[in-house]
């Protein structure tokens, strides 16, 4: 491995595509992170399957581009092993909000200490276009012809009732990425990210930039629990016209999984 | 001499401390020992069972008939009844096990101090001894025991406590295991021990964060285990295929119960097999690995963590419920192998296939050199098991009769030789498969099988593996969840070496 965190590899995502955006958030706060004092190999990537998990190629870091829906327990693991490392996985709402959403539901519950970047764009796009848990009411595929009946999951609602340490949501843009994983970066314990980034194909006509808000340019108290899910409350992921929050939801630091696990005296006088 | 104890009871009523208890006392004494459990799946009432043979001899099997039954409730007299010697000792009424342990130590005349200092060990024993010691002194001892006393200690160990031993000496840092009978004993002897030794056990949310997370501490360099029975390795054969693409080094411990599906919870079998050996989509190579009894289950853990590092690649480590929770004695130091880690921290990996930086690749000739290299990973292997006695002969070498087994049948076969002219060839790498099992297969007369299973996997893989086929009357199959019994056996081999010579093709 060289020393930059960029790799030569081939982009096979679509022209124009919102996880390019994300990439190079992803890219610049590690680069930032390297330039002052960290090594490469003090971090560890680990991604799904699904558009999201190409970034695994775009990024010269040490890792594993895992199974579908397996990202969660993999991080879990190499940081029980090497509690130093800084883990960050990625998924797509396919693989974290349908194959192994029971992993998601357990993480935020265990605090393992790794930070968790979901690439939501709300559909299955590498096996073009079926509907996730998070694709909104209506939406019309070849193997949805009348459309989803269903109403989408908000995630972001059930990482708050799990009892997530740290819950941010941010819009597809570089300044407000790095801002969060930047937070996240700090806080000890899970961090749930997720970049709501409709696709370019299968989304077309869909636009939030236009109603979208930061939580923390307004009032919003990020360690206030009910004001976090009133917040949550606001998008469901179908709504045409609802107001879209993004920022830091909600943080509140605990012991993790590794601390408790790793050092038994402490499992057994812990505290929550 | 065979001797035998029955002790029966409810779920609850404790036939497993007196059990553990008479089996100390007669190791102590210098009998070996061989005693397993019978049990539902319940946690309170029902019908328990555990049965303790001992003899001066080594010894791995139990018997029909019984000399001593020991009845917790009216219904173990009433079944087990039928079975006990004409001169056999029934002792039943309505005292609690402590009374019935004190019992047994007095009629085998064994010194109460020794059953005295063993009852200190279990919490408020005050109550425990005084019942111990009322039971002592109502019976008379009417064993005359004559044990060859060893100059070793003998060790007393059931498989899932071995296996536990085994992953310990081989350094061992996370075991991963979801609760799974017949496997969970590994789970809770590791579990008790992580605070003396240097590895952690993590029960997560199921058998598939458990293996992908053991992947997960693979990739950083730790050695990973994980376990589970059937179901729970069905749902982990996923993660099973990753490792065979990333090469990664994860040993998989398969406890096997009778299936298929949940099956029989609490039973023994041999039915997956095939599993271990075809499970997970792809092609890769992977090692398969059956000890017989308690002492070969620890050498062979350490020898499955020793090629799963040096090869990278996943490995199987298969015992039943009949090995993994019963108890048996031996006298000899296992055979320890030191595996060196193989996995290094930095370094990537991939479910796809990849190039050299691992990054994610469908280039013709990058695929073809990557396949080779996997596959290519079970020549050396093939030839390095060699070393590692992937199968051996036991009994009278020149017999021309041959019985072939796996796994915990061993036990069993290995005390019914001892009547019988037979030889035996138990298979403990059943992948890679030695190649020079077939000249011992080849200088029989007669080949008979014995598995605890109904269609009899390891004749296939033999004729897979050597193109013998073995006749289907000399396939002894078991496969009503229950072990082989020493005279069930005894009298199904019997059966079929009196019959008339044949030369099996």
């Amino acid at each position: 491995m060289n020393n930059s965190i960029r790799t030569n590899a081939e982009s096979t995502w679509c022209p124009g595509c919102n996880n390019f955006i994300l990439l190079h958030a992803v890219q610049k706060v590690i680069e930032k992170q390297i330039e002052s004092g960290k090594r490469k190999e003090d971090f560890g990537i680990v991604c799904g399957i699904g558009c999201h998990g190409k970034i695994f190629d775009y990024l010269n870091l040490p890792g594993i581009n895992t199974l579908h829906g397996r990202t969660a327990p993999t991080c879990l693991g190499m940081k029980l092993a090497k509690p130093d490392l800084n883990v960050i996985g990625f998924s797509g709402d396919g693989d974290a909000y349908a194959e192994g959403i029971e992993h998601l539901i357990q993480m935020a519950r265990y605090n393992s200490d790794f930070k968790y970047i979901i690439h939501n764009n709300q559909v299955f796009a590498l096996t073009l276009g079926q509907p996730t848990p998070t694709t909104e009411l209506g939406y019309i595929d070849k193997t949805n012809p009348d459309g989803v009946a269903i109403s989408p999951l908000n995630p972001v609602k059930l990482m708050l009732v799990m009892g997530a340490s740290f819950v941010a949501r941010t819009c597809c843009e570089t300044e407000q990425i790095k801002y969060v994983l930047e937070e996240a970066l700090k806080h000890k314990g899970f961090a749930y990210i997720e970049v709501l980034q409709p696709c370019l194909i299968f989304h077309k006509n869909e636009d939030y930039k236009k109603r979208f808000y930061n939580l923390q340019k307004t009032e919003h108290n990020k360690t206030n629990f009910e004001e976090a899910m009133a917040r949550a409350d606001e998008f469901d992921y179908s709504s045409k016209d609802s107001k879209i929050p993004v920022g830091i939801f909600y943080q509140k630091e605990r012991k993790t999984f590794e601390e408790l696990k790793l050092n038994m005296q402490i499992a057994i006088n812990s505290e929550k | 001499m065979r001797y035998d104890i029955l002790i029966g009871g409810e779920a609850g009523q404790g036939p497993n401390i007196i059990a553990n208890l008479i089996s100390i006392g007669l190791i102590e004494n210098g009998f070996f020992v061989f005693a397993s459990r019978e049990y539902e799946s319940r946690v309170r009432g029902g019908h328990n069972f555990n049965i303790v043979t001992f003899s001066e001899e080594p010894l791995f099997s139990n018997s029909k008939s019984i000399d001593i039954l020991v009845a917790l409730d009216k219904n173990t007299e009433k079944i087990h009844k039928e079975d006990l010697k004409n001169n056999g000792i029934i002792l039943e009424g309505s005292h609690n096990n402590m009374f019935y342990i004190g019992c047994l130590f007095k009629i085998l005349g064994f010194d109460f101090n020794l059953l005295d200092s063993e009852l200190r060990k279990i919490n408020d024993y005050s109550e425990n001894i005084e019942e111990a010691k009322r039971g002592y002194d109502s019976k008379n001892t009417e064993f005359n025991l004559k044990s060859a006393k060893s100059e070793n200690k003998i060790s007393l160990m059931n498989g899932n406590v071995a296996i536990s031993e085994g992953a310990i000496k081989s350094g061992v840092e996370f075991y991963y295991s979801y609760p799974m009978t017949p496997a969970t004993g590994v789970l809770t002897e590791l579990a008790q021990r992580q605070k003396e030794e240097k590895h952690k056990t993590i029960e997560l949310d199921g058998e598939i964060a458990c293996i992908n997370a053991a992947i997960g501490s693979a990739i950083v360099g730790a050695k990973s285990m994980v376990g589970s029975s059937g179901g729970g390795f069905d749902l982990m054969t996923e993660a099973l295929s990753l490792t065979g693409m990333a090469e990664v080094p994860l040993v998989i411990y398969l406890s096997q119960r009778p299936g298929p599906s949940t099956g029989l919870a609490t039973y023994t079998g041999q039915g997956d097999l095939n599993m271990a050996l075809h499970a997970g989509h792809g092609e890769f190579v992977r090692i398969v690995i059956a000890p017989g009894d308690a002492k070969e289950a620890i050498e062979r853990t350490t020898q499955i963590f020793y090629f799963t590092q040096k090869y990278t690649i996943p490995g199987i480590l298969i015992s039943d419920k009949h090995l993994s929770e019963s108890h048996y004695s031996f006298t000899e130091k296992p055979q320890i192998t030191i595996s060196e880690k193989s996995v290094k921290w930095p370094a990537r990996f991939n479910s796809y296939e990849s190039d050299e930086n691992k990054i994610a690749t469908e280039n013709i000739n990058i695929i073809k050199k990557n396949v080779e290299n996997r596959i290519n990973k079970s020549k050396k292997l093939s030839e390095e098991i060699e070393n590692f006695k992937p199968f051996e002969i036991y009994g009278n070498k020149d017999s021309r009769n041959l019985i072939i087994g796996w796994g915990s049948t061993k036990g069993v076969i290995l005390d019914i030789i001892k009547k019988v002219d037979c030889k035996f060839l138990q298979i403990s790498y059943l992948e890679p498969f030695s190649k020079k099992i077939q000249e011992e297969i080849k200088k029989a007369e007669k080949t008979l099988i014995v598995e605890n299973n109904a269609t009899s996997p390891l004749s296939s893989l033999i004729a897979e593996k050597t193109g013998f086929l073995i006749k289907n009357e000399n396939k002894i199959l078991k496969y009503d969840g229950r072990p082989f019994i020493f005279e069930q056996l005894l009298e199904e081999v019997e059966k079929r070496i009196k019959s008339t010579k044949e030369i099996e093709k």
